[in-house]
């Protein structure tokens, strides 16, 4: 069995997309719909990368991802950020978060803006994982 | 009672992002999370003889709300705001009912119905459905409709129009939650014609007292916020009279509490809270009363 990768995003074709890249490549895809479920199936699961999006119902992944890297269990799992968002605009936020008092958090292992190719894709996970 | 997520409805013609952006002192009475909402009417995309499902169409309205949901996005992420958004197919009431049931959202801010009398008139307005079927307090808000200027603090100074009902005592409540980002509050009552009509001048007085010291216990319960605020007894009709008030008190907004009569018998007969919201210039916040969330 290939190294779990767990994608969360509520858009059907971006996941879609993205499981035929993993699973191409040899890995175990697992999916979430947004940021709750990705944080429960990211407990159970302990995969060993997530490519997270960033605008989600309910849960942002902006939320979701300082959740990932201040848990002491989980904050070891790469995270490749997926998103329309711009990175600088993620990384402005994780900041005035920082401000507002949270903790501050690393930056993610990769950013990539979509619409992403495969081929971009696959060579990012590639090298995120080793 | 706080305003933690608000839904904020548009079609993007009625409502654009310097309107979302005027709303963003409600940070200070602990806004964290703004979710939002654009349904593409069914109508727009729907099956048609010979053509079918316009799928194309679909993928480039969607994808346009998306663009410009990503800049706003962009915009609240980097003030250390929660964003989400919902682009959806479908019956705007429905779908803005189940977005905020699904957020558990504070507060559904939207704007005035586009719809046309005759369309008002047999389907009733998305406003009118809408606060007959959420428990959630609607802001029918109209940036710049009217105004000549752009209102900056809309909740800076509100009229609260005080009719007794439950829903208008929840209004005081909502009011509370935001006690850090009002000035002044305007409460008041507009009595009928009817209400006093007493035989002297004495009477009349006496009525006007009665429902002044009613007011005052209100102003009491704001005054303790440490917001400033004053009572008036207006006499009329409600529709007119609150639009007059909210003029002279020089009001940014209008709160009272929604219609407890029926979707139908609104709809035929009309009611001051859906006449104000439709009506008025004035952004207009409706608290429905306590009903199924």
């Amino acid at each position: 069995m290939g190294k779990k990768v767990l994608v969360v995003d509520d858009d059907p074709d971006v996941r879609l997309f993205n499981v035929t890249v993993l699973e191409e490549h040899g890995y175990t895809p697992l999916v979430a719909t947004n940021g709750e479920e990705g944080k429960n199936l990211a407990r159970q699961e302990k995969p060993d990368l997530v490519i997270l999006d960033v605008l989600m119902p309910r849960e942002s992944g902006i939320r979701l991802y300082r959740e990932l890297k201040t848990d002491r269990t989980l904050k070891h799992i790469p995270v490749i950020m997926l998103s329309g968002i711009a990175e600088k605009s993620f990384l402005r936020s994780q900041k005035v978060l920082a401000e507002f008092g949270d903790k501050e958090v690393p930056e993610p292992e990769a950013y990539l803006e979509k619409p992403v190719e495969a081929e971009e894709l696959a060579a990012t996970i590639q090298k995120v994982l080793g | 009672m706080k305003t933690k997520k608000l839904l904020f409805v548009t079609k993007f013609e009625e409502l654009g992002f310097d309107a979302l952006k005027s709303l963003l002192g409600l940070r200070l009475a602990g806004l964290e999370h703004v979710v939002f909402v654009n349904v593409i009417e069914r109508d727009r995309v729907a099956m048609r003889r010979g053509t079918g499902y316009n799928k194309k169409e679909e993928i480039r309205l969607r994808e346009t709300a998306n663009i410009r949901f990503i800049q706003w996005a962009e915009n609240l992420f980097e003030q250390g705001l929660e964003v989400g958004v919902y682009i959806v197919v479908g019956n705007l009431v429905s779908e803005v009912i189940k977005a905020a049931q699904k957020e558990e959202s504070d507060l559904i801010v939207i704007g005035r119905s586009q719809k046309g009398v005759l369309k008002q008139l047999y389907a009733g307005s998305d406003v009118t459905e809408l606060l007959h079927r959420t428990a959630t307090p609607v802001l029918v808000y109209k940036y710049m409709s009217e105004y000549s200027f752009a209102l900056e603090k809309p909740f800076e100074r509100p009229l609260l129009a005080i009719d007794w009902s439950p829903a208008s005592l929840k209004a005081v409540d909502y009011l509370k939650g935001l006690a850090k980002i009002v000035r002044e509050i305007n409460v008041i009552h507009v009595a009928s014609e009817k209400e006093i009509s007493g035989s002297s001048a004495m009477d009349v007085q006496k009525t006007r007292k009665a429902k002044r010291r009613k007011l005052d216990a209100i102003c009491d319960v704001f005054e303790s916020e440490g917001i400033e605020t004053r009572a008036h007894v207006y006499i009329g009709d409600p529709k007119h009279e609150l639009e007059k008030a909210a003029r002279e008190c020089q009001a940014t907004i209008i709160v009272m509490g929604s219609s407890g009569k029926t979707g139908w018998v609104e709809r035929w007969l009309g009611s001051t809270p859906r006449h104000i919201a439709e009506k008025s210039v004035y952004p207009t916040l409706l608290i429905p009363p306590e009903k199924k969330k």
